[in-house]
């Protein structure tokens, strides 16, 4: 039983990395929703982790850090003094926290569907996650069909595109997610040599939902195979978006019950 | 969800079927009991106390056991509707439903246990499946476990199974099958001699191993990770001596950063006492030693295989228990701990009339002195460091020496004078990386005065003094009962902060008042506390977890039949 109960592993390295095998069909791309706070000390290490699996996965993986959970996220007292002043927090990050009983980070959620019986999860299992989650055929297809950004007056409108690839049950819904990346602000890291960093850099932080915390209906009951839908979009970006370059809007279609989302598509502002 | 995380519903009907049976065909014995903690949360942005949504969280537990001779079947219905706001310690439960159920009968020498149960083996450095109901651990495990003496003295078990990892309606299980075995001898019961009449040596060993599934892209990670203990324990009359040394083979997980590193552990206690007088010392050295059966498992309170005790005294008076409680170091630390109680007899110049007791006790902790490898080659990287066993390293955890001087003054007052100097580092144990350590004094006074045969009051002043984190705290407590019914209490918690850096930086003085109410009868217990709860720790045999800051009305009720 000793010998049954115990792998010794002398190389751990596996020998070819990741690679996903081509998918029949449309890919499903899989949404990571980093959960984090700025003073979180951990969850810079979920956010390397999270960059790895971006390169190693590239396109297949559309990221957003979501700030949540007062005690790591809120602004740190005194206000005024430029040290953990930004609230990074949205409406809709606090609605999702609430929803999904998000207590402790950092935690990630990979397409909202659960791994190992929990639908978040440590950052030590996100590369399993990410082997599970990825190579799947998709049901549906997203996709941007017009996008165009005014800067004179910082509004971005279009039109977005689901089209059905196989029958589906249920009511789904389409949520678009306004993001930005490399926003250079206060962050906690404990393998920083000195934990309290000023220019840190946060990556794909969520801005803004455009259409509702959860959403608006793409369809109810049922859909078959060649339906099309189409929503489009009008959105002022609010004031806490550093850089209109850096932004991207983030589209998903997810299960109304089950919250599983069923496809996912990023478009930059500036691809 | 998969269905395979879950308990089966049906399970339990079958139990009490099973056991409605037995009732009807023999009669046995049905007992049992229920405890619920409801809590109405007011809005009180003072103290950024926590408001759910719901605005009324209850939990609430109920056991029922059936017994007949050698059969026993029992169940535990849970609700958490909502949990109240910080519980669990771990991942989150939510809805009502069965968390826990068992049957288990004993045949001549052999136990069989189906369905959940808990058990140890040794001191549980390698495995332990045990609940702490109000600290929210709970890593039952759901398989089959048997227990066997062939002969008188010999004793071996056996267990494989899942464990609990959270409660969604029912128990939802984690992903690790884990299964071990145990044997142990004792010679007091193997041999009938003059000497095991009156000591006693005992020797243990035992095996663990858990399995998960790799699905990692990157790494090739262990499926089946083992772990083995040894253990002995020899007792005297006055003597009490027990080590353990515990190992662990490659075990990558996400708290020790995918590491390959194997693990050891080692703890010795010894005791002695006599008559007024004892005295204990006690060490221990955990390297690379938290075991989960989820190598990613969500929190560390989560799908703990094992238990590493800490070497501190656990305090009970509010501030030192609460402020700055220590909790192990799985992954690396060295401790000891050595404690110290005296008792100068009635008579005697320092006793006088009643008698005075005295306790010293002194524990430390350090971090391991370690030698991080560095990036020869991606195989020598992953084992992570290198260290000396038992060698501790330059930082320092933890330190805590407390006196506590205790003496009864008169037939109806006794005292007790406790003071503490805590060094704590607040940075790793509670994880607020930047943050100075803390080093705080502690004075508290505790008097106890009997009115009557039946009426009494004990109340409590202490005082905290620091620079560092919040800065000061006074607290008083007055508690009154009235036998064998009413008891009433009242507490403040004062942070007065007395800190111009500290006030500088946000920090006010804030008073956290609460009253308590209680009343027991039969087997029936009523308590009803209001008042403002602090943000803080909460803490059960060196497991921690936070409590967030409250304010609001609790009743809590425990009735047993």
């Amino acid at each position: 039983m000793a010998l049954a109960g115990c792998d010794i592993v002398s190389d751990p390295v596996q020998p070819s990395g990741n690679t996903v095998g081509p998918v029949e069909g449309i890919p499903r791309r899989v949404l990571l929703e980093d959960l984090t706070g700025h003073r979180c000390n951990n969850c810079p290490r979920a956010a390397r982790v999270a960059d790895g699996l971006a390169t190693q996965y590239g396109d297949q993986l559309v990221i957003v850090g979501v700030h949540m959970v007062n005690g790591f996220a809120a602004p740190q007292n005194p206000i005024g003094d430029g040290i953990f002043d930004t609230d990074f927090r949205t409406p809709a990050g606090s609605a999702y926290e609430a929803a999904f009983q998000i207590e402790g980070l950092p935690m990630g959620m990979f397409n909202r569907f659960p791994f190992n019986g929990a639908r978040a999860i440590t950052d030590g299992a996100w590369p399993s996650a990410m082997a599970a989650a990825a190579g799947q055929e998709a049901d549906l297809d997203i996709r941007f069909t017009s996008f165009t950004f005014n800067a004179a007056n910082s509004s971005v409108s279009g039109e977005i595109e689901v089209t059905i690839a196989k029958p589906m049950e249920g009511t789904h819904d389409l949520v678009i997610y306004l993001t930005e990346d490399h926003v250079i602000d206060w962050q906690v890291d404990a393998q920083a040599p000195s934990p309290n960093v000023p220019d840190y850099e946060h990556r794909h932080v969520l801005r803004a939902v455009l259409n509702g915390t959860w959403g608006e209906s793409v369809f109810e009951g049922s859909a078959s195979a060649g339906d099309r839908f189409t929503r489009s979009f009008s959105y002022t970006l609010p004031t806490n978006v550093l850089e209109s370059a850096n932004c991207a809007l983030v589209a998903y279609v997810a299960h109304r019950d089950s919250y599983e989302v069923k496809q996912v598509t990023e478009r930059k502002f500036q691809p | 969800m998969s269905n395979r995380h879950f308990v089966k519903g049906g399970f339990l009907t079958f139990l009490l079927l099973s056991a409605s049976g037995l009732v009807a065909q023999e009669g046995g014995r049905i007992h049992g009991n229920f405890s619920t903690d409801a809590q109405y949360y007011n809005v009180d942005s003072a103290i950024g106390a926590v408001v759910p949504a719901q605005r009324l969280a209850a939990n609430a537990w109920a056991n029922l056991i059936y017994t007949n001779g050698p059969f026993e079947a029992g169940g535990r219905f849970e609700s958490y509707t909502p949990p109240l706001a910080g519980y669990p310690a771990g991942t989150p439960y939510s809805g009502s439903g069965i968390g826990y159920r068992y049957a288990k009968y004993r045949q001549d020498d052999l136990e069989v246990t189906v369905g959940n149960f808990f058990e140890q083996f040794g001191q549980g450095m390698i495995f332990r499946s045990y609940e702490e109901r109000y600290l929210g651990v709970d890593n039952a495990m759901d398989g089959i476990r048997l227990k066997y003496m062939p002969v008188r003295g010999l004793h071996l078990k056996g267990f494989i199974g899942q464990q609990r990892l959270s409660f969604a309606n029912q128990a939802v299980k984690g992903p690790g099958i884990v299964r071990g075995i145990d044997a142990e001898v004792s010679l007091r019961e193997l041999l009938d001699t003059n000497w095991t009449s009156a000591n006693n040596l005992i020797i243990g060993g035992g095996f663990v191993s858990k399995y998960q599934e790799d699905r990692d892209p990157s790494l090739v990670l262990p499926q089946n990770v083992a772990a083995w203990a040894l253990r002995a324990n020899f007792t005297t009359p006055r003597w009490n001596v027990y080590a353990e040394y515990a190992r662990k083979v490659n075990d990558p997980n996400s708290r020790n950063g995918f590491i390959y590193k194997e693990g050891q552990g080692l703890l010795v206690n010894a005791t002695y006492s006599v008559r007024g007088f004892g005295l204990s010392m006690g060490a221990h050295s955990f390297d690379n030693m938290l075991f989960q059966s989820d190598r990613a498992a969500p929190t560390p309170f989560d799908l703990n295989i094992n238990f590493l005790p800490p070497l501190a005294k656990q305090h009970t008076y509010n501030l030192p228990a609460t402020l700055y409680p220590y909790a192990t170091q799985p992954n690396g630390e060295v401790s000891a701990q050595g404690e110290l109680f005296y008792k100068w007899k009635k008579g005697t110049k320092l006793g006088g009339k009643y008698g005075t007791k005295v306790a010293v006790n002194y524990s430390v902790a350090h971090a391991l002195d370690t030698t991080r490898l560095g990036a020869v080659d991606d195989t020598t990287s992953r084992l992570g460091y290198r260290t000396a066993f038992l060698s501790p390293g330059h930082r320092r955890y933890f330190q805590d020496l407390n006196v506590e001087v205790r003496k009864r003054v008169s037939s109806t007052w006794e005292f007790a004078l406790t003071y503490l100097n805590v060094w704590y580092d607040i940075d790793i144990i509670q994880g607020k990386p930047g943050e100075a350590p803390v080093h705080a004094d502690i004075l508290i006074l505790e008097g106890l005065h009997n009115f009557t045969e039946r009426n009494s009051v004990r109340f409590e002043v202490q005082h905290l003094s620091t620079r560092e984190d919040h800065g000061n705290w006074a607290t008083a407590l007055a508690e009154f009962t009235f036998s064998p019914h009413w008891f009433v209490a009242a507490m403040d918690q004062f942070n007065y902060v007395g800190s111009e850096k500290l006030e500088a930086k946000g920090y006010e003085a804030l008073h956290y008042p609460v009253g308590s109410v209680g009343y027991i009868r039969g087997g029936n217990r009523f308590q009803v506390n209001y008042g403002r709860q602090r943000a803080g720790i909460f803490c059960v045999g060196g497991v921690c977890r936070q409590v967030p800051a409250a304010n609001g009305l609790t009743l809590s009720i425990t009735s047993t039949f």
